[in-house]
């Protein structure tokens, strides 16, 4: 056998595994949005949207948990994304090789691996004990603070990889740090650091375990944030576990507006880009 | 080397360069550099890679404050203020001196605002003002014909030839005295190079330029005075024809003709 056939075979069976690995991946995927979509839209209504989350035996909707959701996850993207943006600038171009930043940078990295119901813990323990109750706020806090890793290390990231000879050539016609910085740095940036926070919030748009602990769930109308708030994930933890069928048509139909949604929004940014791209 | 020096040093420098050392952490990288850069002509910078020139054209805009253990002692003199003392702005000495680099380095934003930019920082300007500046330094830069209809298009979209010329009219829009170049023509094309060179010429007029550059053929194209460095050191300087048709030191010789770099 010469060396092309060779170089032939080797590239044929690195072409065959590469391929069974995609399909073993996409198998599930496809399997998991199958079973969403087939369950998700047999159990669609108007009503989901119109009425609150029923007790079991009558018809609802899921008017307070999606509401309750989209306010919590909003507020606290609100919440931790200037914090982690400026974090993040501070990592990448201040503080790269200070103590301070190092340190920060490292538990970052904790904070951005620990599981999130260790989070609902912490927020529970320092927040919800204290306060005696469950409440709104205490879960857009530990939302914020998933979201708070996330986007600090995304944040560092893209700015890493802006070339030195931007920010010199920037300086070198006597622009100030700042400025530099907010004008050229943090531009070129911009689509990697809008697409980590697009991560923190498909990430923090289905979690249920910091919620349990925090902002539990509430069967009736509620915009009080100082209230137990209703919101998606726990509603359909609460709702496919149990014994009711109604009920568990309501579960499929959030898990598939929640899959949706993030889906919709990864489209929709792509889209974005795609556009503020054609125009450069 | 004394009558080169005696012609040069009756002219007026734009920068005057005396007993100059500078360090990379504890490794010496320039040593005891001693010249003037004369107001109006263009002096190129030559010498094998890791001579210093580079670093020499960064230390004329304190381009190395960026990096932590980097740092220079001696006097380096713009317009009569010696740049490396302790509280010199410098955001005004850029202002004074500005530089383009090896790659073309268009910012992400319209050829329009890539221009605005340096002006913005040094000086207010009212819509119309601005609009004429940027005409000026683009038509400085030999751009405005090609760019004057997108003016709004992002300067990432032009060709490397235009996204170094559009570097140049960045530089030229803040009205510096003197104009850095570093290996301005290296990643560009012969016909893109040949531009540039024509361009150095016609911004002589206002502009006190240095240039460094790895192509002998250019030095001796484009400058009036060249610098041949080695390990640091300056070796020699004189009239760009004395230097290429008969230099005084062995190791220039040896450079020029291609017998050592």
């Amino acid at each position: 056998m010469n060396l092309r056939t060779q170089r032939k075979i080797i590239n044929a069976i690195a072409l065959v595994l590469s391929m069974s690995a995609m399909a073993f991946g996409l198998f599930w995927l496809v399997w998991i949005l199958w079973m969403v979509i087939d369950l998700g839209v047999g159990a669609l209504s108007f009503t989901l949207f119109t009425e609150n989350t029923p007790p079991p035996g009558s018809a609802g909707g899921l008017k307070n948990a999606i509401v309750g959701s989209g306010i919590m996850v909003g507020l606290a993207m609100l919440l931790a994304t200037p914090v982690a943006i400026l974090a993040g600038i501070y990592l990448a171009e201040y503080g790269k090789r200070t103590v301070l930043g190092q340190v920060t940078r490292f538990v970052n990295d904790i904070l951005l691996s620990a599981p999130s119901i260790v989070i609902g813990l912490f927020v529970y323990a320092i927040y919800v004990a204290n306060v005696g109750k469950f409440s709104g706020m205490s879960g857009i806090v530990a939302l914020a603070l998933l979201v708070l890793p996330v986007v600090v290390r995304t944040t560092e990231d893209m700015l890493a990889l802006v070339p030195n000879a931007l920010r010199e050539a920037a300086f070198a016609l006597g622009a100030p740090k700042w400025k530099v910085i907010l004008l050229i740095t943090l531009r070129s940036a911009k689509t990697g650091v809008i697409t980590g926070i697009l991560l923190a919030l498909a990430r923090i748009s289905g979690e249920t375990a910091p919620l349990l602990f925090t902002a539990l769930s509430n069967q009736f109308w509620s915009l009080d944030l100082s209230e137990p708030m209703a919101n998606l994930p726990v509603t359909i933890y609460k709702f496919a576990m149990s014994p009711f069928a109604d009920w568990q048509q309501l579960a499929w139909a959030g898990v598939f507006i929640i899959t949706m949604g993030v889906l919709l929004l990864n489209i929709l940014a792509r889209v974005v880009f795609r556009q503020t791209k054609a125009q450069h | 080397m004394m009558p080169v020096e005696q012609t040069i040093h009756t002219l007026t420098p734009a920068i005057s360069i005396r007993n100059l050392n500078f360090y990379y952490g504890k490794a010496i990288a320039l040593k005891n550099i001693n010249l003037d850069i004369i107001k109006g002509k263009v002096t190129a910078f030559i010498g094998p890679s890791g001579c210093g020139k580079s670093t020499l054209l960064r230390t004329i805009n304190r381009m190395y404050d960026l990096y932590p253990g980097q740092r220079a002692d001696g006097e380096l003199l713009v317009g009569g203020v010696n740049i490396l003392a302790k509280g010199v702005d410098t955001i005004a000495l850029r202002a004074q001196v500005g530089m383009v680099f090896q790659k073309p380095t268009p910012f992400p934003m319209s050829i329009y605002d890539n221009i605005a930019f340096g002006v913005s920082m040094h000086e207010k300007l009212s819509r119309n003002q601005m609009d004429d500046r940027v005409e000026w330094a683009l038509s400085k830069a030999a751009l405005w014909d090609e760019v004057k209809d997108k003016l709004n298009k992002p300067g990432t979209g032009l060709s490397g030839g235009q996204q170094q010329r559009l570097c140049i009219a960045r530089g030229v829009a803040v009205k510096p005295q003197v104009l850095l170049l570093d290996e301005p023509t290296s990643a560009l094309d012969p016909i893109s190079t040949m531009r540039i060179e024509e361009l150095i010429h016609e911004l002589k007029q206002e502009f006190t330029i240095a240039i460094v550059t790895h192509n002998m053929q250019q030095a001796a194209r484009v400058s009036d005075y060249t610098a041949y460095m080695y390990l640091g050191e300056m070796v020699e300087y004189g009239n760009t024809d004395e230097i290429f048709i008969k230099p005084q030191d062995k190791r220039t010789e040896d450079y020029i003709t291609g017998r050592m770099g």
